[in-house]
Parts: structure tokens; C-alpha cells; sequence
């Protein structure tokens, strides 16, 4: 389970809290975390990431607050059943923050959209089955 | 809390307390070798006391350097870690080094017991000529108060930082040098005699190591 | 009782090398303060004041609600100190060493002890003398947390050790602060590790406090930007400009600014320039472009 938040990096400046977050979303949406199950405890979890145990409180308050996990108190924090809709639609919405911050990044090294465009076409292809 | 600083204190100070407890038992006894022949005339008698006199003059020396060397063992942890672990423990400085002192005194208690069995040991062992009276609990006593006294003077001493210890001793050196330099110049200035007399004579914080420490006396 | 450390213009002098400025700073409760600052900076000094060590020129300490160093005994039976250098008596081994300081503090926990005896893989019956520096890092954190003090001081404790020993530390201090939800006051100036775990920052160079933000802002709100015809003379901005440097000469320029929002972006059109970039600072970057600033103060 820990293995999600593998990638988390301090030095970026999305916040931590907002990272550890997404995580679960994504891993929520893509129903690779299945409803009902339980999440690290916030102390085993801080201590694996070696982050504030603030920073994964708020992290589940957040999740907490869209909808994604149920927090019972003196019990732990649970994966909350959410709709195909709702899935699909954070599904989407994760696309387009890759895709923002990859336009981000084009615009930055100079790549123009059209090449950018072909490079995604091709690395599609080569990746699809 | 003081079991715990008695128990560093006998780790750092256990080798000088099992020496000097030796020491402390060995010198009534060998004092009165001589005694223990049979009757004398009054002038072996006499020599006999000025044995006893002689080597009463190792209690005070025994009791100084025993008094040094647990006073500086006391304080040496302490010294290592530059005072700040002692400062951090949650307790007033005067009641740590109310603890610290205790702690010393406790496992010098065990020389001085060592001095009273020795004395007890020997004047019961030897044969005293008629005339002459055993003094072993007095001379116990004594050597407890010097050990005591010396004691409190170099823990108040080595309590201070390094240099506090090192302006205490400059200010004897300066005494001696000035000493020395008025002697050459002929000039009697007496300071530490002076100094002496005040310090050593009763009722003087020293006085307790002067004159004659006699295990036997008429 | 909001602030678990309150310095209220300190000023304290030591010898005629170094000075702390007057100094204040907050340290709310429950928070993870990093206190960060170069070697030489004044991070243990002013450490040692908060725990009544050293004694103020004039300022107010205030340390759990209670008045530095006047209440010292009261207070440090709650603090958990690890210092910069372990200073614990040689003779004494690891086991013999928590027997020592047990006695002193009414909130000792023996089997939480046991547990990071266990976790550390320390060797009960090795003298403190004998032990590696790892090691000895290890049981000065262990002292510090078997103690359950509410407010832990660590003067770089990890400093000079190796990643491995690094992490076992953090893990251990995350795992109480979990559980006890205590005050962590933290230096060091290894940035990168204060990154992950801290949530205000305090940066002090040379005696003088440069910043105390939470960290969040610190990281968010300083950038790098490029900019392309700018005026020499600007109107005042929105943001603060640390550093303003110009790229070979030309007309693109390089600005380092704190306090940055990407609504304030609109700034440049309106004195006639292009801001053709905003790059993220990570913590170590900031730091860096705060002390440079600091120093050389500009026009």
C-alpha cells in the first residue's frame, strides 16, 4: 500500500498533503483501491514517507471532504464506494492536470503543439496493444 | 535520583575509594609494628610514640589526596560533557550539586569505616605499655572530618568551570611567586605566614590537618 | 496557550565574535519548526537560551507558558533535549545510562525505551565511550522520547550521519510526534531534510532572523521568473523582489520574488513587459536565494 505514494517528492511545490491526496484519488478512480479498505494509519504512514503525520491528517481530511474515503474515528480511514460517473470524472480530471502540466513543460523547453501532438500520436501507438 | 548519581559516582571513583580504604586499614596497623613487643623502659616507650608520630603524619596526607581525588572524580562527568547534560536534567543547580556531593561523601564513607577498623584492629592486637592510652575512635574521627573538609574544598573547587579552578590556583602561585620574590629582595613580608596562621591555626578551615595524629598517646 | 516557544526580542552577546540581534520568533504548538541557518549562524545559541543553559542580554524566553531560565527545573522536565555534541558520561553503558536519566523525569516510559532499545539494535551493556556516532545519536533520541517530553529541541541531530542511521532517527521522532502529538524545534542546515517533515521554517543567518513562515508559504510563494523588457525603474509590485539579474546583457532577465500568487501575473503587462516563465523553488533553492538577498542588501 505504501508502494502508492512511492513517488511523492518533497521538493515539489505541490504541497504534500495535496500529493499524497492525489495519489489515493487516482488509485480510487482507477479502482485500484476497491471500497471498504482501509488506508495506512496515519502514524504508520508518516513514518514510511517520512513526512509531518500533520501533512497525512490533512491529506485524508481532504479526501475526506471530496467524497473519496470516510474516516471513523478510533477505527481508521475507509475507501468510500463512489460511482462510475463520479470515477470517470476523476479520471478526466487527473488527464487534464497531466496534460496542463505537460503543455506546461513544452511551452517552456519550446517544443511547438504540433510536435508535441505527433509525439503523443506516436508513443500511443508504440504503447497500445 | 541520588541512587543514580551515587552509582556514576562509583563508577568513576570505585579504584581511588578501594585503594584508599586499603591504605585506610593498613596504616593504623603497620603504625604500631613496633608495639606489639613485649615490655618496654620508658625510653623505648618514647621511641615508640615518635613511630606512631611519624607515620600519623600519612593520615592528613591520606585524607588530602583522597579528598582530591573523589572530588575530582565527582564532578568529572560532569566535565566531559561540559556541564550541559547536567544543566538540561530538570532540577535546580544547587540541589544537583547537593546530590553530586552527597554521592561523594557516601562512598568516601568506606575509608574512613577502613580507618576506624584498622585502629581498632591494631590497638587490640598490639601490647600497650603501661602508661599509654589507645585513641582509635578519636583518630577515626579525626581522619573523617580532614577527609570531610578536604573533600568540600576541592569539590567547591573543581565545581566551577576550568577556570575558575585555574584562577584558584593562579592566586596561590602569584602568593608563592610574591614570596619568593620578596625573599630574594630581602623584604619579610610574612604574607603566607600570615596566611597560614589564619588558615591552619584553630579556628581555621585547615586546622583539623595539623598537629600530631596519634593512634597512641600518654 | 498557543506558542509552545516564545522569544520576544532576545539579545544575547558572547565574547566580541558573536551577537544575536533581537530575536523573535513563535513556535506554535503542535507544529514541526525547522530552524535552519548556515554553520555560525546562532542556531545552538539561541537553543541554548530557550533551554535556560545561557542567560539573555534582555528579551523574553517563554517555554511551555513558563518564563526562561527562571522556571527552568518546572519546564525541562517536559522538554526533551538532544544536543549538538552527546555529552552523556562515558563510563556509563547504554542500559546504565537509562537508568540514570529515569529517575529525574516523572514521565519516563520504560516500555517505550525497551521498544527503541529494540528498533536502534543498540547494545545494552556497550559503554556510551565505545559507541559509533550513529549510535550515539540513536540513544540521545531515545533519551529525548522515553522521557515523553511535549516539546522536543534538536540541535542537528542528524547531522554527519549516515542515511540509513538518518532515516531510523526521523522515523522514530514521526512515529511519537503520531502518537504524543508533541512540539518539534528542529535546526539543522540540511535543508533537503526539513523539507519532507516541517511545517514552519525559520531562517536565521548570522545572529539575525531572515524569515519565520510557514512552510508551505515558503515553498509556494518564492519563484524564479523570467522576464523580457522590463524597465529599469518599475512601479512597485505586488510581490516582493529578492534578486533582479539580467541574462548576457539583454533585455531577459532572471527574477528571484517571494510572496508570488499567479494572479498578480498581469503586474507585467501593465509596465510594458513579457513574463514568460515562473519556475518552481524547492526549499534548498529559497534558502539559498533568502541568504544571498539577505546579505547583499540592493537599491
Amino acid at each position: 500500500m505504501v508502494s502508492l505514494f512511492e513517488r511523492i517528492d518533497p521538493r515539489s511545490p505541490t504541497p504534500l498533503y495535496a500529493q499524497i491526496a492525489a495519489r489515493v484519488s487516482v488509485a480510487i478512480a482507477a479502482g485500484e483501491l476497491q471500497p471498504g479498505e482501509a488506508l495506512p494509519s496515519v502514524r504508520h504512514l508518516a513514518t514510511q514517507l517520512r513526512v509531518n503525520p500533520a501533512t497525512v491528517v490533512q491529506a485524508y481530511r481532504d479526501l475526506e471532504a471530496d467524497g473519496f474515503v470516510e474516516i471513523r474515528h478510533g477505527a481508521g480511514t475507509f475507501v468510500r464506494e463512489l460511482g462510475p460517473g463520479r470515477r470517470a470524472r476523476e479520471r478526466a480530471r487527473q488527464a487534464t492536470a497531466l496534460v496542463r502540466a505537460l503543455l506546461a513543460d513544452a511551452r517552456r523547453l519550446g517544443v511547438p503543439l504540433a510536435e508535441l501532438q505527433e509525439a503523443i500520436q506516436e508513443e500511443i501507438g508504440v504503447y497500445s496493444p | 535520583m541520588f541512587r543514580a548519581i551515587l552509582f556514576s559516582q562509583w563508577k568513576w571513583s570505585r579504584l581511588i575509594v578501594a585503594l584508599g580504604a586499603v591504605a585506610g586499614f593498613a596504616l593504623p596497623i603497620v603504625s604500631l609494628q613496633g608495639a606489639a613487643a613485649a615490655d618496654r623502659s620508658p625510653l623505648q616507650v618514647e621511641s615508640l610514640l615518635r613511630v606512631v608520630q611519624s607515620w600519623g603524619t600519612l593520615y592528613p596526607v591520606l585524607a588530602a589526596a583522597l579528598g582530591l581525588l573523589v572530588a575530582m572524580a565527582t564532578w568529572a562527568p560532569d566535565h566531559r560533557g561540559r556541564h550541559v547534560h547536567a544543566l538540561s536534567l530538570p532540577l535546580p543547580r544547587w540541589r544537583y550539586a547537593l546530590l553530586r556531593f552527597g554521592a561523594g561523601v557516601t562512598v568516601l564513607a568506606a575509608p574512613i569505616v577502613a580507618v576506624l577498623l584498622g585502629a581498632l584492629l591494631a590497638t587490640t592486637a598490639a601490647t600497650i605499655p603501661a602508661g599509654l592510652q589507645t585513641y582509635p575512635i578519636a583518630l577515626a574521627l579525626r581522619f573523617a572530618l580532614a577527609l570531610l573538609v578536604a573533600y568540600a574544598v576541592f569539590f567547591a573547587i573543581s565545581a566551577g568551570t576550568a577556570r575558575t579552578a585555574g584562577i584558584i590556583l593562579g592566586a596561590i602561585a602569584a602568593l608563592i611567586v610574591v614570596q619568593i620574590v620578596a625573599g630574594v629582595a630581602n623584604v619579610e613580608l610574612g604574607l603566607p605566614d600570615r596566611l597560614q596562621m589564619l588558615v591552619l591555626n584553630w579556628p581555621g578551615p585547615l586546622a583539623v590537618f595539623t598537629g600530631r595524629w596519634m593512634l597512641l598517646d600518654v | 496557550m498557543t506558542d509552545a516557544i516564545a522569544l520576544q526580542d532576545l539579545r544575547y552577546r558572547a565574547g566580541k565574535g558573536f551577537e544575536l540581534k533581537p530575536l523573535t520568533l513563535h513556535v506554535p504548538t503542535g507544529s514541526i519548526y525547522g530552524f535552519l541557518g548556515p554553520n555560525g549562524s546562532g542556531k545552538t545559541t539561541t537553543i541554548r537560551l530557550i533551554l535556560g543553559l545561557l542567560r539573555p542580554l534582555s528579551g523574553r524566553i517563554t517555554v511551555l507558558g513558563g518564563t526562561m531560565p527562571a522556571e527552568a527545573p518546572r519546564i525541562l522536565a517536559r522538554v526533551g533535549y538532544v544536543p549538538e555534541q552527546a555529552h552523556l558520561d562515558a563510563t556509563l553503558t547504554v542500559r546504565e545510562t537509562l537508568r540514570f536519566q529515569a529517575p529525574f523525569y516523572r514521565t519516563w516510559d520504560w516500555p517505550r525505551a525497551e521498544q527503541l532499545l529494540a528498533q536502534f539494535r543498540l547494545a545494552d551493556d556497550r559503554p556510551f565511550g565505545r559507541l559509533s556516532k550513529g549510535e550515539k545519536a540513536k540513544l540521545m533520541i531515545l533519551l529525548a522520547l522515553a522521557q515523553r517530553g511535549e516539546l522536543l529541541v534538536l540541535d542537528e541531530p542528524t547531522d554527519g550521519l549516515d542515511p540509513v542511521v538518518r532515516r531510523d532517527i526521523l522515523a522514530a521522532l514521526l512515529e511519537y510526534v503520531s502518537q504524543q502529538g508533541a512540539t518539534v524545534f528542529i535546526s539543522s542546515h540540511l535543508v533537503h531534510e526539513l523539507e519532507r517533515i516541517c511545517d514552519w521554517v525559520a531562517v536565521l543567518d548570522d545572529g539575525r532572523l531572515v524569515t519565520e513562515v510557514p512552510m508551505v508559504q515558503l515553498k509556494n510563494g518564492t519563484k524564479r521568473l523570467r522576464v523580457r523588457g522590463a524597465p529599469v525603474d518599475l512601479v512597485p509590485p505586488p510581490f516582493v523582489i529578492l534578486a533582479r539579474e539580467s541574462e548576457n546583457g539583454g533585455s531577459a532577465e532572471t527574477w528571484v520574488v517571494r510572496d508570488w500568487q499567479p494572479e498578480m501575473a498581469p503586474y507585467f503587462d501593465g509596465i510594458g513587459a513579457a513574463l514568460q516563465d515562473v519556475i518552481d523553488l524547492d526549499l534548498e533553492d529559497g534558502f539559498v536565494e533568502l541568504l544571498r538577498t539577505f546579505r547583499t542588501p540592493h537599491a
